[in-house]
Parts: C-alpha cells; sequence; structure tokens
C-alpha cells in the first residue's frame, strides 16, 4: 500500500511540474511533504535526505553571482569581447555564445544568459535582425559550458554532493568533452545561421563605439567580487585535500565578499532565489520517499535486468535515458531521481565512476533539446517573449535536437573510450 | 466627510484638467521616435505623450522617461545596461534599444474619462505609475490632458483650508 501511495504522489509531483500546472516549487513541496503526512517517510528522515550541501553551495553561489551582478561585469565582459570580434555578425554570435559558455562553467546559467542579453538585444537591434538565433545560441552554449564544471550545472552539484566528488575530479572528467561538444556546436551553429545574419557596416561602427567602461557600476566592488570570485574558485578546486565540502568554500567567499563590501545583509539575501532552493528541499523529501519504499531498489533492478548488467550497455544507456529525459521533463528532478538509481546499480556489482559521468553528461546536455529541459532555457524564452520576440516551442526544438544529438553521440565516444575500453 | 475627501469623491476630471494649462501631446504610431522626440522638447510641460492611430483614437502613450531612455539606447546604450538586473530590466531595455517608431516605443494606452473623479484619476495613475492621463470621450479620442500635478494642487488647496474651517 506505502509503495502505491509513493509512486502516485512521485507521478503526480512530476506531472504537476512538466505540466506547470502549479508552480514547480510549490510543487515539490507538496509532493515531499505528503510523504510524510500520507506516513510513507517521518519529518526526520525526510529532513535527513535534504542535502544541505547542495542548499548553500547554490546559496553561496546565488550570493557571489548577485553582487557581482551588480558592478556591471557581465556586460563589461560582453562588450569587450564583441569590439574583438569586430563588427562581423557570425562572429559576434560565436564569441558572445562562447562568453555565454565560459561564464556558465563558474556562475550559473541564468544570471550568465540573462546579464549578456542586454548586448545581444543591441546587436540585433543594430543588425535589423531578430535577436532569437543570438537567444537560442547563447542557451544552447550556457549549458554545454556548465557541463564542465561541479558548479556549472543543478545536476553537477547534485551528483557531486551524493558521490562524494570534488571540483577537481568533475573538471578533469567533465571538460574534456564539454569543450570537444562546444567546438563541434561552433560548425553546428554556423550551419544553423550562416544565411541569417549578413555584414553592415554600420554594425562594425556601433560594436566599435560601444564603451565598456561605461557600465561598470562599482568598480572597487568588481574588484574585490573578483577577487573573492577567484579565491572561491581556487577554494573549489583544493576543497578535497583541505577536508571541507563545497557548500563551505562557497557559504565561506559570499560571506567574506558580504563582509568586506559592507553589503546589506537583507538586500542581499533578497537577490538569493529562495524558490529554487526550496524546489530542491522539495525534490529531496519526495525521491527519500520512493526510496524508502523501495521503487528505486526495483527500478534500478529493472535497468540491471534490461542491460544484462553489461558495464557498456548500462552507461550508455543511461546517458541516453538522461539525455533524452533531461529534455521532456526539468534536468534537476531527472537527475534527483536517478542519483539513488546509479547508487543502487553500484551495489549491484557495476562500476560506479562511468554511470556517475553518463548521468551529470545526459542531464546537462539533454537540457538543451526543448525550452523546457533546463531553468536558462525557460527564463531566457520567457525574456525573448517580454522584448517582443517570441520562441516557438518547435522553434527551439528544430536546434535543440540537433545540438543534444550530436552532444550525446559525442558523449557516448568519451564515455566508451575513456571509462568502458 | 472632510473637504478632501469630497474632494477626492465629488470633483471631476474635466473640472480639473487645464487648471496648469498642460496641453495634450499627440503623435501618430508612425512617426519616428526623433520626430516625437523633437515634438516633446517643444512642449516639455507634457509627461505623457499620447499616440493615436489615423482615426484620431487613442492606442497607447510614451512617458517622457521612457522615450528618453530609447533615444539614449540607440546612441549609448553601455549607459542603460549598467543598472540592469533581471529579466524585467533586460526587457526594457530591449524595448527601448529595438524602439525606432512611436508604435514600436509605446506602452498601453492610458486615460480616464471627462466625468470620473480625481480621486479615480489618482489611483489610475499610481496603478500605471504614470504622471498623467488622456482625458477620452466614449470613442476613445482625446479630449484634453490631466497632470498629476493638478491633481496635487487640488488637494493640497484643500489640506491648506482644513485648519481655516477647524477654526471657524
Amino acid at each position: 500500500m506505502d509503495v502505491t501511495i509513493a509512486a502516485v504522489v512521485f507521478v503526480l509531483t512530476y506531472a504537476v511540474i512538466a505540466t506547470e500546472r502549479l508552480d514547480k516549487t510549490l510543487a515539490a513541496l507538496l509532493g515531499g511533504l505528503a510523504m510524510i503526512v500520507l506516513g510513507i517517510i517521518d519529518q526526520h528522515d525526510a529532513f535527513a535526505a535534504i542535502d544541505f550541501n547542495v542548499i548553500f553551495l547554490l546559496a553561496g553561489m546565488m550570493i557571489l553571482a548577485g553582487i557581482l551582478r551588480q558592478t556591471g561585469f557581465f556586460q563589461w565582459v560582453a562588450i569587450r569581447s564583441v569590439k574583438v570580434a569586430g563588427g562581423e555578425p557570425l562572429r559576434l554570435l560565436l564569441v558572445l555564445s562562447l562568453i555565454a559558455a565560459v561564464l556558465s562553467a563558474f556562475l550559473d546559467n541564468v544570471t550568465t544568459v540573462v546579464l549578456i542579453a542586454p548586448v545581444t538585444l543591441y546587436i540585433a537591434s543594430v543588425l535589423r535582425v531578430s535577436p532569437v538565433p543570438f537567444l537560442i545560441s547563447e542557451i544552447l552554449a550556457s549549458n554545454i559550458g556548465g557541463t564542465a564544471t561541479l558548479i556549472g550545472d543543478p545536476p553537477n552539484i547534485l551528483i557531486g554532493s551524493a558521490a562524494g566528488l570534488d571540483f577537481g575530479q568533475f573538471l578533469s572528467n567533465m571538460a574534456p568533452p564539454a569543450v570537444i561538444i562546444y567546438l563541434v556546436f561552433n560548425v553546428t551553429l554556423v550551419l544553423f545561421f550562416r544565411h541569417d545574419l549578413e555584414v553592415h557596416a554600420e554594425v562594425r561602427d556601433a560594436v566599435l563605439a560601444l564603451d565598456e567602461s561605461e557600465v561598470i557600476a562599482d568598480p572597487a566592488l568588481l574588484r574585490m567580487s573578483l577577487v573573492v570570485i577567484g579565491l572561491t574558485l581556487i577554494g573549489f578546486l583544493v576543497h578535497g585535500a583541505l577536508g571541507f565540502e563545497p557548500a563551505t568554500i562557497a557559504l565561506l567567499g559570499a560571506t567574506v565578499l558580504m563582509v568586506l563590501s559592507r553589503a546589506d545583509p537583507e538586500k542581499v539575501f533578497h537577490e538569493v532565489e529562495w524558490p529554487t532552493l526550496f524546489f530542491f528541499v522539495g525534490l529531496f523529501m519526495l525521491v527519500e520517499g520512493i526510496v524508502h519504499v523501495g521503487i528505486i531498489a526495483a527500478l534500478a533492478d529493472g535497468l540491471f535486468a534490461a542491460t544484462g548488467g553489461d558495464q557498456t550497455i548500462t552507461t550508455l544507456g543511461l546517458l541516453w535515458l538522461s539525455g533524452i529525459a533531461s529534455g521532456i521533463v526539468d534536468n534537476i528532478p531527472y537527475t534527483a531521481t536517478m542519483i539513488p538509481v546509479v547508487k543502487q546499480l553500484a551495489e549491484e556489482g557495476l562500476a560506479i565512476q562511468p554511470l556517475w559521468w553518463a548521468l551529470a553528461l545526459g542531464a546537462d546536455l539533454g537540457g538543451n533539446a526543448t525550452i523546457i529541459g533546463a531553468s536558462a532555457n525557460v527564463i531566457v524564452v520567457n525574456l525573448a517573449a517580454r522584448a517582443g520576440h517570441p520562441i516557438g516551442f518547435r522553434q527551439f526544438l528544430k536546434y535543440g535536437s540537433v545540438v543534444v544529438l550530436e552532444s550525446l553521440v559525442i558523449a557516448s565516444v568519451y564515455l566508451w573510450v575513456r571509462y568502458l575500453m | 466627510m472632510s473637504n478632501r475627501t469630497r474632494l477626492a469623491k465629488q470633483r471631476t476630471v474635466a473640472a480639473t484638467q487645464r487648471l496648469l494649462e498642460i496641453e495634450p501631446l499627440l503623435v501618430k504610431e508612425n512617426d519616428t521616435v526623433g520626430a516625437v522626440m523633437r515634438r516633446s522638447a517643444a512642449q516639455p510641460e507634457t509627461r505623457l505623450i499620447g499616440v493615436v492611430d489615423d482615426a484620431g483614437i487613442l492606442v497607447g502613450v510614451i512617458p517622457i522617461l521612457r522615450l528618453a531612455e530609447t533615444v539614449i539606447a540607440h546612441v549609448v546604450p553601455e549607459s542603460l545596461m549598467g543598472g540592469i538586473a533581471d529579466v524585467a530590466d533586460v526587457a526594457r531595455f530591449g524595448h527601448a534599444v529595438e524602439a525606432r517608431s512611436a508604435r514600436e516605443a509605446m506602452m498601453p494606452p492610458a486615460s480616464i474619462a471627462p466625468e470620473a473623479t480625481i480621486g479615480d484619476a489618482f489611483k489610475e495613475m499610481h496603478r500605471l505609475r504614470l504622471s498623467g492621463l488622456y482625458v477620452v470621450d466614449p470613442a476613445g479620442r482625446p479630449t484634453g490632458y490631466l497632470d498629476l500635478l493638478e491633481l496635487a494642487i487640488q488637494y493640497l488647496d484643500a489640506i491648506e483650508a482644513e485648519p481655516a474651517e477647524a477654526a471657524d
């Protein structure tokens, strides 16, 4: 009976999240609390399942990004980069996408893409073209770039915390395929958009006339923020050796920056995306419910049986399943659900490391397939609509599906060559 | 009922507009942003520009600040980029940088009927965060303009009159 109740609560919650009938945070919280109220798990087990390393790592990075956002840094980087690229539109598109990818590896994708959007919109306005090709390229690039590091994409944070994988391990295992995928993605972008972006003489003049120094709102805060964020990133690289979890590093960096900048905590905490954090809280409790009743174990057993316990088939199957599923449902709840499945598969005798990387690659890259595949996609589509340039589901899918397909093929080859041969 | 309350509930827009003789400033949908800016500079007391269609019906309004942002966004866009912090800011910047005509720069129409009270007018300005409203006929054609200052002066007169009334 408990199994049925837990399964129904889980499926209903996912359905509500996927169909957006209710705000996803509220849906996740209701689902998680239902597991307690209906007696599937008790409060102690539910709260013990909340991974506070994830919560506080996210909170710390949100605070750092929020303070950095005030300085005009993102717009400075975007303007500087497009001036270096000169006035050639396709080159501008590639440069802006590269900025989105690199910044997304270290700061959240949403902040990155939203804050380079002003330069994007300006470039498109001067070109007299729709900004949609630029915005789509930047979203796709940010999801690929975020794949490279522990802190680049929420699924990576979830996996890193659950698996005890540190920043250095993520970098050495995920950055290589992310770079290869990104290089191929550039070729794809050229093929997609080469006919849509023509050269205009006035674009070169307009781009070169931009003054990046004008967007820096607070030079002193910018310098301070970059130093602290730089030290925080170094902290991530060595946190394993120091014996600290990433959340400690992130919160320490955030707190130090708040102290040094004399920030008002009330204003800073106002910038934290509390709905996102509570979304994770709800998910952790929800997934614990189905773990507790054995659904996850059964799912893992089923997967193991289906693949015959073969390491290669299971690893590649997990990659493609994750890639496809993440395009249909938000990759965060998908990853939260699959983490205990992977742990169970390891208990069945499979090597766990390839499975973690397969899950991470699939969940991160699959988010590029559709508008709903990743949070950044939803936000940027909303931004485009509000700016008067709606991006349709099919329009996005046309580009996203191609990028995901090529990404998963490259990831498959990488996994096979590195871990399975 | 106090004087100020009576004022808000009974004094009509028709009785209040033109107190400061601020005239409507109407432009056509296809007028360029530059042309609108020049007309606005010639009539600076009107802080809300009305956009009308070929039939003369009010189809939108452009606050002077929004108009200025549109011009600035084309010339020195980076001066507006620094303060951008969220999606709403980006969308606003996007509208500013792309607008080349009155139609592209305008917001939805903001109007009030002449028989409405000044209390209603203030609520509408406050809701829309505007400093003026166009007074329109039943067909939606502008017949006048009501500025926030004209409302404020009416209320000020009422407030200043009250101690004298109480003493009486």
